[in-house]
């Protein structure tokens, strides 16, 4: 097999030694394993399901939603079962919920206790998600903290932030922007990134 | 002020407490190993309902302000999970002393 390619082949090494609450997890994670609680195959099969899930899969909802009326009601309906008709299990045995803006109704998600988030479309969640100000002030004012997104909602369009739980969680269906009619389908997923699903952010043809 | 409101809220219970003063830090990164493997730990941990979500995340409020403001997120996870592991006595303290010494013995760390 020729090897030509122009990448570094360094390999990966942890520079730094682990500290203290690595080292309370890599405790943990041994303990239990002798003691037959879990299994070193467990964590693994968890990291692959952690990376395999990534805003791709709440793009692909959306874009579906987006081009099929008949697909929209249903994800509406009942968002777990329309999400495993498109072979997208939503793991964490939560029940999730798609939240439709519209010309006069703009949506944004958020956990006020912790960390909430529809892992199983998005992946996992970006830090800010996940930060004391995010959380704090999203649900008092919204368009202040979407400003900080360089989003500008209009006053005459109505903002709804849906507080997530451990056991429910929310995704935004994005408007789709004018002017799309004849994109193809994978020009529209382009459009529909991450921040626009958590509704920081909205559909922008570039 | 009142006393009331600090029993009735869970002192997570941060929603509308913010103000425009403190800005988002909007950045991306990935996560370090670790913190990957430890939110595994604790997907593993709620799937066999030995610690589920809800008692990780009262474990991470149940830490004290001081180190609630100080631990990053899944530094707050792994001491709530062994917090929990250790009340419910699926974990000893010995259990946990003897190992993360161990451990910091195999990578040449001090603790």
């Amino acid at each position: 097999m020729t090897h030509n390619h122009p990448h570094d082949h360094t390999p990966i090494v942890q520079e730094e030694k682990p500290g203290y609450y690595e080292i309370l997890e890599i405790s943990v994670r041994e303990l239990m394993i002798e003691k037959g609680r879990i299994t070193a195959d467990d964590i693994r099969k968890q990291i692959e399901l952690l990376d395999s899930r990534s805003p791709v899969l709440g793009q692909q909802l959306v874009v579906r939603a987006w081009t099929d009326a008949d697909f929209k009601k249903r994800l509406l309906e009942n968002g777990n079962a329309a999400a495993e008709e498109m072979d997208i299990t939503i793991y964490d045995d939560t029940a999730f919920t798609v939240l439709e803006d519209t010309p006069q109704l703009h949506h944004m998600i958020v956990c006020t206790l912790c960390s909430c988030y529809p892992r199983a479309v998005l992946g996992l969640p970006p830090d800010w998600y996940k930060s004391k100000q995010y959380r704090s002030r999203a649900v008092k004012e919204p368009r202040s903290v979407l400003a900080e997104f360089g989003t500008i909602i209009p006053d005459e369009i109505r903002i709804i932030i849906n507080d997530s739980t451990a056991n429910q969680r929310y995704m935004v269906l994005p408007l789709r922007p004018e002017g799309t009619e004849d994109f193809t389908k994978e020009e529209l997923e382009k459009l529909v990134t991450r921040d626009t699903m958590i509704g920081v952010t909205i559909p922008k043809i570039i | 002020m009142s006393t009331e409101i600090m029993v009735k809220k869970l002192p997570n219970d941060i929603g509308g407490t913010g103000c425009s003063d403190d800005k988002i830090e909007i950045y991306e990164r990935n996560l370090y190993p670790w913190e990957k493997r430890c939110h595994a730990l604790l997907d593993v941990l709620d799937y066999y309902k030995i610690v589920n979500t809800e008692e990780k995340r009262r474990g991470t409020e149940n830490i004290g302000a001081e180190m609630v403001a100080k631990l990053t997120y899944y530094e707050k996870w792994i001491v709530s999970a062994s917090n929990c592991l250790l009340q419910k006595g699926i974990l000893s303290p010995d259990d946990i002393a003897v190992k993360t010494k161990e451990v910091a013995k195999r990578y040449d760390v001090k603790l």
